[in-house]
């Protein structure tokens, strides 16, 4: 393929990794660390697809497909929670579900 | 001439997919987080089309941009509100740990492709005009990874009858 | 007639296990059946085996009968045997029967009592224990047998519970028959060492073959158990003190049974004393010192058992005196009569005690012929059973021991035959003084209070009259199974299974019999002039001091292993255990909580905690994976 070579995806991948990744760990509001979670999913499914161009086999976007089915499938409840929640008059914030402290 | 535009391609879609992260995990209204995500989409596609995965660009559009992000826009709508202030909240020590947790994978992510950039990156191998199209991905589909087609399907089962059970439970404080 | 035997043995059991898993489901009176039946049940099945064997032709007079392999290791194997021969067919008849006759008593004595049943399974569990040490057919048994007489004395000894003193006599006669109960052991490890064996015929055979030096170990071993639980000097003082128990227990434990079971041990394995003279002629020596020094204490006690239990320790140690020099047919003849009389004796003082409501100070005692008058009867022929006279069975009995000594001859016989003498007229004395204050004499203020309250319980239902009368019955006349000069039955039918190693000429027997005869009358005229004029028999205060304390050995033991061992036990509580081992506890213990208290600090509950962790941990993973690559 002309243009840059997979290196360049992958960079491009990692780094969407990482910002997904911050932001999972830095925000507060539900909505926002699922958004988050979705770009680093994203970023996976790129990785997988620049390999998958790189040695010529399908498999990694048959893969990437899946990812995006199951993706699909976690927002849909994902959300479904956050509204739960919001029904519920609980406080949209990560940080006060603490029913885990131990 | 060629070459370059599909690098300046390459460079636009690249940059709009970075920059439409950093906007989703640093906006405070989460609605326009979900604009920058539809954003981050699109050009994710574009990128996809480079690599010849046609059919995976077109249902990232279709599917998840067109399905998913509704949905979570649907949603924003009906919860209102404004998220939080990025940095705001929790210990401080979170903020350093979690910017030193993520400053380190790409560090480790960066140094193994420093490492392999010279032999295993090289030139991708040859393929004809069906890579990427939606009948070889199917054909994939329902031969080799019949199994993950099948449990992929029950996921999404699962995921929408769990959708119905939050959806519907009824309120029993 | 191993049937029989094995009936004898499983019925008390079957008793003792019936009454305790029934509990309170039963009425107290069923309980008490339960056990009195059980027990006449193995006495029919003692008499069948001792039909039976009578039956046989005297050299096929042995019977060994194993249930199953109870011990196999290496080379050592130990069954679960029981042995049918003359010896332990005598013992079986007169546990069971005498066994009986006091546990059909105790269901009149016992009446009334809130925890009778408990009384009955522990009574029925003695009377098999017993059974089974008579009966063992190896020394793992008998020591089997010999430990669980001794829990079931424990238990008995401290039946009334809420009494400090009862629980203190139990401790006491455990802790002193666990001495026994370790020498014993040891002497049976010694035996599995040496002989490879601990079947009764191949210890036997092979004890000629071992060096003197393990012989009289294991003598001594034997002989430790044998003083320990006959209650001979030098482990002798927890018998007065076990006096706490119910009378039926003295009647049954500490006079007829428990306490003759040295005797037994002394006589059933006789080929090992006899291969250690020494330690034989050391029996004979302890049973004359404890006849002697329990003659004289008896003459001090004012309490009508504890009188009793020294005359039982006495004659005791008569039976021991027979079984050092090598009567054994005497021996345990004596051991029968003495059983039937000094159960005779516990039981009818038991009557009194019952009538004065719980009194057992002789001094409040007196006049009570009139009020009792079976009873008195009873209470004298066992007295003159005892002092020997004729023709009752300690007569027979006693004499025959005596002259055993004086056909001994050399310096130990004549040591020996002058201790014995010696004690008949201290018998004498003691035992008559206990009749004339009892039943003699002017009506106590606690008599006529009693008979005045209509307290008094009168002479007892059926279940005390007819045990009571036929023990005064076999007191009378038991003794005729031995006439010198006429016919021996019974110690031909003992020598059976232990040959005796000296007999006294006839002569001999009507010399010593007329001695012994006379210095008992002379006893009984010393307690009567006393009596009559108001003195004590003992009128020297130092000897009244002495006598009093018992010699001192109570005040001896005490200081040399209570003090000493109490005092070291604190040391050791207040050193080792209280720093060391509560406060390692203790330490443990808020160690834990703390490093539990540290640790639940991580579990913040913020989930972007546990985010960042997942970031780290992929991190340091990545590192692992390119590395090992």
């Amino acid at each position: 393929m002309s243009g840059p070579g997979i290196g360049w995806y992958l960079i491009v991948a990692a780094t969407l990794f990482g910002i997904g990744a911050m932001g999972v760990m830095l925000r507060r509001s539900p909505l926002i660390v699922l958004l988050s979670l979705e770009i680093m999913l994203n970023a996976g499914s790129l990785a997988l697809i620049a390999f998958s161009r790189q040695l010529g086999n399908l498999d990694g976007q048959v893969f990437a497909l899946a990812v995006m089915a199951v993706a699909a499938a976690e927002v849909a409840i994902g959300l479904g929670l956050i509204v739960a929640m919001a029904r519920r008059e609980m406080p949209l914030d990560v940080d006060e579900a603490t029913v885990l402290r131990g | 001439m060629g070459e370059v535009i599909v690098w300046a391609v390459w460079f636009a879609a690249a940059g709009g997919c970075l920059a439409s992260g950093v906007a989703v995990v640093s906006l405070q209204n989460p609605f326009y987080s979900a604009l920058a995500l539809i954003g981050n989409l699109a050009s994710l596609a574009i990128l996809y089309l480079l690599v010849s995965a046609e059919f995976l660009a077109a249902a990232q559009v279709l599917v998840y941009a067109g399905a998913v992000m509704v949905m979570f826009l649907f949603v924003v709508a009906y919860l209102g509100g404004k998220a939080d202030a990025p940095w705001a909240g929790g210990p401080p020590l979170l903020r350093t740990a979690a910017v030193v947790a993520a400053a380190a994978l790409l560090v480790e992510i960066v140094v193994v492709l420093g490492l392999a950039w010279g032999d295993d990156l090289r030139d991708p191998a040859e393929v004809d005009d069906s890579f990427g199209s939606p009948g070889a991905i199917g054909e994939l589909f329902l031969t080799d990874h019949l199994l993950a087609f099948e449990i992929t399907s029950i996921v999404l089962l699962v995921a929408a009858v769990g959708g119905v059970v939050l959806g519907t439970a009824r309120e029993r404080e | 007639m191993v049937a029989g035997a094995w009936v004898c043995l499983l019925a008390p059991l079957a008793g003792a296990l019936a009454i305790a898993l029934a509990g309170t489901r039963i009425s107290r009176r069923t309980a008490g059946w339960v056990s009195t039946l059980t027990t006449f049940v193995a006495f029919g099945g003692a008499l069948v085996s001792f039909l039976a064997l009578w039956a046989e032709s005297p050299e096929d007079r042995e019977r060994l009968s194993t249930a199953y392999t109870w011990l196999a290791a290496g080379d050592l194997e130990v069954g679960f045997e029981i042995l049918v021969d003359p010896l332990s067919s005598v013992m079986m008849l007169v546990v069971s029967g005498v066994g009986g006759l006091i546990v059909w008593y105790s269901m009149g004595y016992m009446a009334g009592d809130d925890e009778e049943r408990r009384y009955f399974a522990y009574m029925s569990l003695f009377v098999f224990s017993m059974l089974v040490l008579v009966e063992a057919g190896n020394f793992l048994l008998l020591l089997v047998g010999w430990g669980l007489v001794g829990l079931a004395s424990y238990l008995l000894i401290g039946f009334w519970h809420h009494r400090p003193e009862a629980v203190a006599a139990a401790k006491k006669a455990f802790v002193m028959n666990a001495i026994g109960d370790a020498t014993f052991a040891l002497a049976a490890v010694l035996l599995i060492w040496e002989t490879g064996t601990l079947e009764y015929p191949g210890v036997f055979e092979q004890v000629d073959g071992l060096s003197s030096t393990t012989v009289n170990l294991v003598a001594l071993g034997l002989l430790g158990g044998a003083v320990a639980k006959s209650a001979q000097i030098p482990l002798h003082t927890w018998l007065p003190d076990a006096m706490e128990g119910p009378t039926p227990v003295s009647a049954l434990i500490h006079a007829a049974t428990m306490v003759t079971a040295g005797v037994y041990l002394l006589v059933r394995t006789h080929p090992v004393f006899e291969a250690a003279p020494d330690v034989q002629h050391l029996a004979a020596l302890l049973g004359a010192l404890t006849l002697l020094v329990a003659g004289l204490v008896a003459l001090v006690q004012w309490d009508i058992k504890r009188v009793i239990a020294y005359s039982t320790m006495s004659q005791i140690g008569y039976m021991f005196l027979g079984a050092g020099i090598g009567a054994y047919g005497f021996a345990i003849f004596h051991l029968m009569t003495h059983a039937f009389f000094k159960a005779l004796l516990f039981l009818a003082a038991g009557v009194v005690i019952h009538h004065l409501a719980d009194e057992q100070d002789i001094r409040r005692m007196g006049g009570l012929r009139r009020e009792l008058p079976r009873t008195h009867l009873a209470f004298l022929v066992g007295t003159v059973a005892l002092v020997g006279l004729p023709p009752f069975a300690g007569f027979w009995s006693k004499d025959a021991i005596l002259a055993s000594a004086l056909a001994e001859g050399g310096a130990l016989g004549w040591v020996l035959y002058v201790a014995g003498l010696a004690g008949v007229l201290l018998t004498g004395a003691y035992a008559f003084r206990l009749y004339f204050a009892v039943f003699r004499g002017e009506r106590s203020a606690r008599a006529a209070h009693a008979a005045h309250e209509e307290h008094g319980s009168g002479e007892g239902p059926l279940s005390i009259l007819v045990p009571v009368g036929i023990l005064a019955a076999l007191s009378a006349v038991g003794g005729l199974l031995s006439i010198p000069g006429v016919w021996h039955p019974f110690t031909h039918w003992v020598g059976e299974s232990a040959e005796a190693l000296v007999e006294p000429t006839t002569a001999q027997d009507y010399v010593t019999s007329l001695v012994a005869v006379a210095l008992g009358l002379v006893g009984a005229g010393f307690a009567h002039r006393a009596f009559a004029g108001g003195r004590y028999l003992v009128t020297s205060p130092a000897a009244w001091q002495v006598l009093e304390h018992k010699l001192y050995f109570d005040d001896l033991y005490d200081a040399l292993f209570y003090r000493p061992a109490v005092a070291l036990s604190n040391a050791l509580r207040r050193e080792v255990e209280e720093p060391l081992v509560e406060r390692s506890l203790e330490e443990i213990g808020s160690g834990t909580i703390q490093v539990g208290g540290e640790v639940g600090r991580l579990q913040s509950g913020l989930l972007r905690t546990y985010a960042i962790a997942i970031a780290f941990a992929v991190a340091v993973l990545v590192v692992v994976f390119v590395a090992v690559r």
